[in-house]
């Protein structure tokens, strides 16, 4: 022991102390490490599985289409006419248009509700790499009719098993009957679980669109430093349309997981109110067995910043172990347990579950909010009300 | 023992537990840097535009391409009532026709 410094070894006294004191009062100070703990794991679990969705958002949705146009009807969208099209030739630095025709199709035998897209995919950016995608087969030719490529829950919910046939019902209740050829790779399960793609005849049969129509039209351009500027000519020129551009999606999902979605503030009100009422326990003052015994070590010659260092590494030890155990489970709770807690409220009502396989976002700048939310408003709470009763004469704290 | 040495072992664990965690973080980064190649195929080669998260409403399955009002455009007066509402804040696709 003879190599620590003295001051450091006084420390190391004083912190023995604390522990001490600390498990002489375990049930209690172990329950308030445990609450906090929670809440420090909810307000982490939600930051870290947001994060991530944000993320993956960011790093697979660089190559939407660069313009979507869809038409704008009494503050609907409704299908938008192929004519479009030639309107928009006019306008110079466009180099494709593209129709596409989606929607959802309701099954109401397994009440999920699936995503159906088709288009003409070899027009597309990529379009002749999309069978990298899947696990087996092809995307539909033009001319195979009553094909379709799927998710993996829709092959799953619709109990396809070994069977490549499934139909689907038109609006007039007819069935349609569509073959698999190919099905999504669990890889990209993130972004086409839900997915049913086809041929453009094939989805106008389904849902009953006439061929001069499509639900909406992807316009890519020649030099991306100009699609704002093209954005504004084709709004100028379709006025009953919405033109939304790549920034705009792109920026979606950096915006819809945040503090300011209903579930997040009640979370972080949660806490906050958790954290208030803790601190104003403990900042209310120090019970009369606390007091007797600073107190004593008064009288037995401690001074008022030992007390304070005792009362300091409590505080200290209580909140960061608080926080880091928070923290650790927050990460395993959405590494390994696919944010179970989480998810029921995230997909609400959806048939489909699809499998999260995320990277928890884990930033020194959320972690620092968290500490500040936690750690900071403890520390100041305990060590207050501890200086003010180590300040007042021994011989009246003990009596 | 001390129980500063009781703490330094608890210390060690949790530095153990992490440090596990972080090693498994690299290899999960590793891993879904392969995984996005492929996703971004899909998005490039189909345009989409969302993840596939929650599929109950049309607004939480493709919140990109749709407008602030979508929850309530079911019928004059319609209150949102899908769960997923409460999770997703509102689209920042605010001033968009």
């Amino acid at each position: 022991m003879a190599i620590i410094p003295k001051g450091l070894e006084k420390q190391f006294n004083i912190l023995d102390f604390s522990l001490t004191s600390i498990w002489r009062r375990k049930l209690k100070n172990l329950g308030i490490m445990l609450v906090f703990a929670l809440v420090i794991f909810l307000l982490g679990s939600f930051q870290m599985l947001t994060g991530a969705l944000s993320n993956s958002a960011e790093a697979v949705l660089e190559n939407t289409p660069e313009i979507t146009i869809q038409k704008m009807s009494a503050g609907r969208q409704e299908a938008i006419p192929l004519a479009y099209k030639d309107k928009l030739r006019s306008i110079y630095g466009i180099r494709a248009i593209i129709p596409r025709v989606w929607g959802y199709y309701f099954d109401e035998s397994s009440l999920a509700n699936f995503t159906i897209l088709a288009l003409e995919s070899d027009s597309m950016p990529s379009g002749n790499k999309l069978n990298l995608t899947l696990s087996y087969g092809h995307f539909p030719k033009i001319t195979e009719s009553g094909t379709a490529v799927i998710g993996r829950s829709v092959h799953d919910i619709l109990g396809l098993g070994k069977r490549r046939i499934f139909s689907l019902f038109k609006p007039d209740l007819s069935l349609k009957s569509f073959e698999t050829v190919g099905l999504f790779s669990e890889q990209t399960d993130l972004l086409t679980n839900d997915l049913i793609v086809m041929n453009l005849a094939d989805a106008r049969d389904l849902f009953a669109i006439p061929e001069s129509m499509a639900t909406d039209l992807c316009i890519y351009v020649a030099n991306p430093d100009e699609i704002e500027t093209i954005a504004k000519k084709i709004a100028g020129l379709l006025p009953d349309t919405r033109v939304l551009t790549k920034s705009q999606i792109q920026k979606t999902y950096q915006v819809v997981f945040s503090w300011r979605s209903g579930f997040a503030s009640i979370c972080l009100l949660t806490a906050l109110v958790a954290f208030a009422i803790l601190a104003w326990d403990k900042a209310s003052g120090l019970s009369p067995e606390e007091r007797r015994e600073i107190g004593i070590l008064k009288i037995l010659g401690w001074e008022t910043t030992d007390i304070l260092a005792v009362r300091f590494w409590e505080s200290t030890l209580i909140s960061a172990l608080a926080f880091i155990i928070g923290c650790t489970a927050a990460y395993i709770h959405v590494a390994f347990f696919d944010a179970s807690l989480l998810k029921p409220v995230m997909v609400g009502w959806s048939v489909i579950h699809p499998p999260f396989k995320l990277l928890p976002s884990v930033t020194v700048a959320d972690l620092m909010l968290i500490f500040s939310f936690s750690v900071m408003p403890y520390l100041a709470a305990t060590v207050i009300p501890a200086w003010r009763c180590s300040t007042v004469p021994p011989d009246s704290a003990i009596r | 023992m001390r129980p500063s040495h009781i703490l330094l072992i608890i210390i060690l664990v949790l530095f153990f537990v992490d440090g596990s965690l972080f090693i498994h973080s690299q290899r999960l980064k590793e891993e879904l840097r392969s995984d996005e190649e492929i996703q971004k195929i899909a998005v490039a080669g189909l345009g989409l535009t969302d993840l596939c998260v929650a599929t109950e409403a049309r607004y939480t399955r493709h919140p990109a391409v749709s407008d602030p009002m979508a929850p309530f455009m079911d019928h004059p007066g319609a209150l949102e009532h899908f769960p997923t509402g409460s999770f997703w804040a509102v689209t920042p696709n605010r001033y968009i026709r």
